[in-house]
């Protein structure tokens, strides 16, 4: 299963040397993107909702085809108060709700429900990829981490510290909290929250933005990426949300396997389209980013404002 | 300690977290193996904080590869520049104390360490220093011990806080949006987006708010402190707040408090704690306080030591073997 993603990767990394990046617009027709609209709608993105930012990354790890400082998207600190589960259960609970109107069902539109059978051309179409167990527990109480067991015995003994100077817990001008307490005005629960940097790369092979889940635990210590895949929809968290490298930052990150975005996002054009609004290039990500809500249904980040999509013909 | 018949409460500060991405190690890692060597002398590095701006959690001071430099000889300034104007990074400077072995981490003299940071600030604010470069009154310290062998990584955080003896009086704080006029708010909120959305003044972590009798905002640098003392507007010390509390500031105040009480020499301070929601000012969660302050004696005298607290309660360990264990990534792929 690894060697045929690595056959995959490998494959695709030819591919995007040999494929002159795409400069001639298809946005319409296949619902992907050329480079340089990749940096309009990104630039728009920015612009309407300010915490996103554009990034340059990693100096070696730089696109030439992309600017030196727009390389990629993120936006930082994203609170995500719920597991997934929890999100879709709810749903259920509600009777559901779907998007957008969707004929031929192919599980990615649904933002709710238990996971769907997979249909076999589905299955054709992504490269296989290994699967990830997700542990039983699922509940917010658990606090799992980069931590394991065995190091915690390694942290030294708190007496060590007793006489170190200048804690802050002995100030009484100091308000002591900790991340293990989320502050939600409307409910008196207290929740555990982890956040999120999400960020947006360009695909050169699928000629799509791809987004990119990089995970915190409540005390703010990097959450392992096979972990994130309990705050994605359970439709996705075993086929289309991978663990890879990113292109621009080190380490593993979790990420939405771009292979179908050109197809979904063309089925979200010509709905607008039908309905007489004329989607225009610089609003992708926007309508990308309510695509990617209903893969990552716990994360709060900025999809929920409302836009004019497009100019409206009628 | 505070009169308690004159009303008064200790004002109080939420500490500001840290959240270390994988990539800084990495950075720091490569560092220490091609040009760091033996060396533990101190790092200059640079960590970034943004206003709050979703009230359900704070925003943390965030340290990532680009926190550290590519060689030493990299100037932070350049740094600073490639980030100047991106708003969701205002940079805060720190150092970094890496040490060798575990027994050399422990024995490391946190007390003396912070002593020095906090000696930095209170000279910036009496040279006029941190008039220029509001950043410098955010410092904080980072100490840590990179086990290369088993790809962990502990580290200690210091936010260095100047301590006002006797603690700052709170006489109250409540939502900007309360004690402000509606026309107020409005324009306070255009000059902020206004500040926000410069390339010049995003990523200045402080600023003063200037409400004049007409209910007209506008946004000054903190140097003008001196030309708007006693213009007869109304005057508010502003920071980026990265707290989401409602009826508590962060602790870049703390600093802030120390410059005004120290240079601008107010006893009765208007502070503004600027907070935003999907990254424009939002007057309902930013928060507008009055608090009352002393100078320390000892302040008095600019040779002096401040007394200061800042380092969090525990020291954390990160084990990154999963991913950067070259042993454990070859056994995973095969």
């Amino acid at each position: 299963m690894v060697l045929t993603q690595k056959l995959h990767e490998a494959f695709k990394g030819t591919m995007e040397r040999i494929t002159a990046p795409r400069t001639v617009s298809a946005f319409k027709e296949k619902g992907v993107l050329s480079v340089s609209e990749f940096v309009i709608a990104g630039d728009n993105l920015v612009a309407k909702c300010p915490t996103w930012s554009w990034e340059a990354g990693e100096p070696s790890k730089r696109k030439s085809y992309l600017p030196a400082d727009k390389q990629y998207l993120i936006t930082r600190n994203v609170p995500c108060l719920r597991r997934a589960v929890s999100v879709e259960e709810e749903y259920e609970a509600a009777g559901g709700e779907v998007l957008l109107d969707n004929d031929d069902d192919d599980g990615w539109l649904a933002t709710h429900g238990k996971p769907k059978e997979t249909t076999a051309i589905e299955e054709e179409n992504l490269p296989s990829m290994e699967t990830l167990e997700i542990s039983k527990d699922r509940g917010v109480q658990s606090i799992p981490s980069y931590f394991g067991g065995e190091e915690e015995e390694d942290i030294p003994d708190m007496a060590d510290f007793e006489h170190t100077e200048n804690l802050v817990e002995t100030d009484p001008a100091t308000l002591q909290t900790s991340y293990f307490v989320a502050h939600e005005p409307e409910d008196d629960n207290i929740l555990k929250t982890r956040t999120y940097d999400v960020s947006i790369t360009y695909d050169k092979y699928y000629q799509t933005p791809r987004v990119w889940l990089t995970g915190y635990d409540e005390s703010r210590m990097p959450l392992k990426p096979g972990l994130v895949l309990e705050d994605v929809s359970q439709d996705h968290a075993h086929k289309t949300v991978t663990i890879e490298d990113h292109p621009h930052l080190p380490g593993k990150h979790a990420s939405v396997h771009p292979c179908r975005h050109g197809a979904v996002m063309k089925k979200i054009i010509d709905v607008l389209m039908s309905r007489g609004v004329e989607p225009e290039v610089d609003k992708y990500l926007f309508l990308f980013l309510k695509f990617m809500a209903s893969v990552i249904p716990t994360i709060e980040y900025d999809y929920t404002m409302d836009f004019d999509l497009g100019s409206t013909s009628n | 300690p505070p009169d308690s018949s004159a009303g008064g409460q200790i004002l109080r500060f939420i500490t500001f977290h840290s959240s270390v991405d994988e990539g800084f190690w990495w950075r720091l890692s490569s560092l220490k193996l091609d040009t760091l060597g033996l060396d533990q002398s101190p790092v200059p590095i640079t960590g970034f904080y943004a206003p709050c701006s979703h009230a359900q959690v704070p925003n943390s001071l965030k340290l990532m590869a680009e926190s550290l430099p590519d060689d030493l000889s990299e100037q932070s300034s350049s740094l600073q520049m490639m980030n100047l104007g991106n708003r969701n990074k205002c940079a805060v400077p720190g150092t970094l104390y890496n040490t060798n072995t575990l027994e050399s981490f422990h024995a490391l003299d946190r007390g003396a360490l912070l002593r020095m940071e906090a000696k930095k600030i209170f000279d910036d604010i009496i040279s006029g220093k941190a008039d220029e470069n509001s950043a410098v009154l955010s410092r904080f310290l980072l100490i840590s011990f990179a086990d290369l062998k088993k790809w962990t990584f502990r580290y200690w955080f210091a936010f260095p806080a100047l301590l006002l003896e006797p603690p700052a009086t709170l006489v109250d704080i409540q939502p900007a949006s309360k004690v402000l006029s509606l026309e107020e708010a409005k324009s306070l909120s255009m000059a902020c987006n206004a500040w926000r959305n410069s390339n010049m003044t995003a990523g200045v972590a402080f600023f003063i708010a200037s409400i004049a009798s007409d209910a007209f905002a506008t946004i000054r640098p903190l140097k003008d402190w001196e030309a708007l003392k006693g213009d007869g507007q109304k005057l508010f010390f502003s920071f980026y707040d990265p707290c989401n509390l409602p009826s508590n500031p962060g602790w870049p105040l703390r600093n802030f408090l120390a410059f005004i009480c120290l240079r601008c020499n107010l006893k009765r301070i208007h502070f503004f704690c600027y907070r935003e929601k999907r990254g424009l000012a939002d007057l309902e969660f930013s928060l507008i306080g009055e608090a009352l302050v002393s100078l320390p004696q000892g302040w008095r005298d600019p040779h002096c030591t401040p007394k200061a607290v800042g380092w969090e309660v525990k020291p954390k360990l990160v084990n990154l073997s999963a991913s950067m264990d070259p042993e454990r990534l070859a056994v995973s792929a095969a």
